[in-house]
């Protein structure tokens, strides 16, 4: 599973001093790829880039994507990978590049260099058709919502619906409701964007990306803004639908198991929901692995970001 | 100093990119793939008509009275008071209200697709929709096209009617010193049907222009709310400009070799 993960970009030198991985968890560990242009090795010594297997075929995979904004460096060789029919989690501080990363997967941005593939097709290189029609594979939760200040709550929710499928009014009005009841914003029904709380509006934008009942669903930062009681129904609420979703799957014998992607700061729910777990950090994944070896990493970095303690190789600058 | 070199080629770049901007929203039209969107376009050809058309006819009827009086007693003064139809019948619809119907549509439509279309670029919408699978260029921006094309004839031509009314009003009820009769013998004697046919043509080319400039300053607004702001102020000095240019080179193109009056030299 973890053929290509470590590949190596062939303009970067390598540094054969650190090729002794300082994780022993993996053994056979390939050499260890050099730092990015312009970047110190000190900066990546966190780095492990240890991906322990997860057993699955991949959804989405990173291969070795660069992406920068002038002179702003944010994705530095990432390579990462979303397993198949799992709730992966990518944490990572502020203004990593987690927003970024998600907009790679839908054809929103384009790397630099480097390649994304979903369900093994690389989508820089699709031409446009084809790229609306693949992104009817995924379901995404904007940051701030981003509902259609145009229309009530309802037909937010309706939108995907009446433009995707030939189904009925009664049809659609079932199962928005049914989403919107999910979310507990079955009152609400009438009410425009505007009239609704930050974190309104998050679980609306969350039932608006559930109704076409996607392969991939993408969630970022779903419980910024949420009261902590929320939250954990939220993160209760995404395992509840993942299950849901991957009996519907096994059951009409999908191609794609239904992979869920969590982009969050919130270790808590990390540590309830996530099956997988990718930590990203100045453009690159430091270690990923399923939860449970992720949880029990010895990496100092990893240790620290998990239990969200101050005190460790991650400062404010 | 570097800046004055570097705005001039700032410009040409920008110009580029919105003349590429423009093929594609074409093309979308033109190829009749915004057909999917029908009903979006009905919906925008509904708001335009509800806020824009009372706007339009009452500043071109305005115009049309004051084109009119002037007229009516410049003519009067030079002893030819019969002729103050010619005003009616050039003015008005050669120049005035193209003028001023593209002032409105830049003004109200022009800045209101900015505002619309900037405000769901930097909250995102743009890109939500875009991963529903649905080109917000053809959703957005080729529907509002449509819809010009669809509502802006008739609402064009109803507003020569508003224009030539008024001065109607104002030469023969308001000042009287030409009968019904002797201003509608001379406005009909200086305009032929090709005339209205090359006042449309103009119209229309402003408000296409004036659409496709909203879209673009809109759908590639960035940097917040500020942004969409400072996106609004450059349409709608890019928009004035162009009826300007459209309305100058018409003239020239249709008219500047008219056997009445060789106004091209
Ligand atoms: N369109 C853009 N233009 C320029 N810079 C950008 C753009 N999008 C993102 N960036 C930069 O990329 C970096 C990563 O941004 P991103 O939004 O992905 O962070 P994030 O990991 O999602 O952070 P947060 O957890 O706070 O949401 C930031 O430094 C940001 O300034
Ligand atoms: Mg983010």
């Amino acid at each position: 599973m973890r053929d290509d993960a470590h590949s190596q970009r062939g303009d970067v030198k390598r540094t054969d001093g650190k090729a002794v991985s300082r994780v022993s968890v993996v053994d056979e560990s390939p050499p260890r790829p050099g730092p990015p242009e312009g970047a110190a090795d000190e900066e990546y010594r966190w780095h492990s880039y240890a991906v322990h297997p997860s057993g699955r075929p991949d959804a989405v995979r990173f291969v070795d994507t660069y992406k920068s904004f002038g002179r702003s460096h944010v994705l530095r060789g990432l390579n990462m990978a979303l397993p198949e029919g799992m709730v992966s989690m990518i944490l990572g501080p502020s203004g990593t590049g987690k927003s970024v990363c998600i907009k790679h997967m839908v054809g929103l941005l384009y790397p630099d260099s480097g390649d994304v593939l979903v369900h093994g097709r690389s989508v820089p290189d699709m031409p446009d058709d084809e790229l609306f029609e693949m992104r009817k594979k995924f379901g995404l939760l904007f940051q701030d919502g981003a509902l259609f200040g145009s229309m009530n709550l309802f037909d937010n929710v309706a939108f995907p619906l009446r433009q995707h499928t030939e189904k009925g009014d009664d049809e659609i009005e079932e199962i928005v409701m049914r989403r919107l009841n999910e979310v507990g914003l079955g009152d609400s029904r009438t009410r425009m964007p505007n009239e609704l709380s930050g974190g309104m509006r998050k679980r609306a934008g969350f039932a608006r990306a559930l109704v076409l009942e996607p392969d991939i669903l993408l969630f970022d930062e779903p419980d910024s803004g949420l009261d902590p009681v929320r939250t954990a129904l939220l993160g209760e609420l995404i395992l509840e639908i993942h299950r849901e979703m991957i009996e519907e799957a096994k059951r009409k014998q999908r191609e794609h198991l239904p992979t869920f992607c969590v982009v969050t700061h919130d270790i808590m729910s990390a540590r309830r929901v996530a099956d997988y777990i990718n930590v990203l950090w100045k453009g690159r994944i430091v270690e990923a692995g399923p939860a449970e070896e992720m949880l029990g990493s010895e990496n100092p970095f990893i240790r620290q970001f998990l239990s969200g303690e101050s005190q460790g190789p991650l400062t404010m600058d | 100093m570097e800046d004055l070199i570097l705005t001039p080629r700032g410009w040409i770049e920008a110009f580029g990119e919105i003349v590429r901007f423009a093929a594609r929203m074409l093309r979308e039209v033109a190829s009749l793939r915004v057909m999917r969107f029908f009903g979006e376009a009905l919906r925008q050809a509904g708001i335009l008509i509800v806020s824009s058309t009372l706007v339009i006819w009452g500043l071109v009827f305005i115009i049309g009275l004051e084109c009119g009086i002037e007229g009516a007693y410049f003519t009067y003064g030079e002893g030819t008071p019969a002729y103050s139809g010619v005003f009616a019948a050039w003015c008005d619809l050669r120049e005035l209200v193209p003028l001023v119907f593209g002032y409105m549509m830049a003004a109200k439509v022009g800045t209101g697709i900015v505002a619309e279309l900037g405000s769901m670029r930097i909250s995102d919408e743009i890109d939500a929709l875009e991963v529903m699978g649905i080109s917000g260029m053809r959703f957005l921006c080729a529907t509002r096209l449509l819809a010009a094309l669809m509502v802006l004839p008739f609402v064009y031509l109803c507003s020569i009617a508003a224009g030539f009314f008024a001065s109607y009003l104002a030469v023969v009820q308001q000042i009287g010193y030409v009968s019904s009769g002797g201003f509608f013998l001379i406005f009909w004697q200086f305009q032929n049907p090709p005339d209205l046919l090359y006042s449309l043509i103009k119209a229309m080319a402003m408000a296409i222009v004036i659409v496709i400039v909203g879209c673009y300053y809109g759908y590639n607004a960035s940097g917040g709310p500020v942004g969409v702001g400072t996106a609004t102020a450059k349409s709608m000095v890019l928009n004035l400009v162009s009826v300007h240019l459209i309305g100058m080179l018409g003239t020239q193109l249709f008219w500047g070799a008219n056997p009445r009056a060789p106004i091209g030299g």
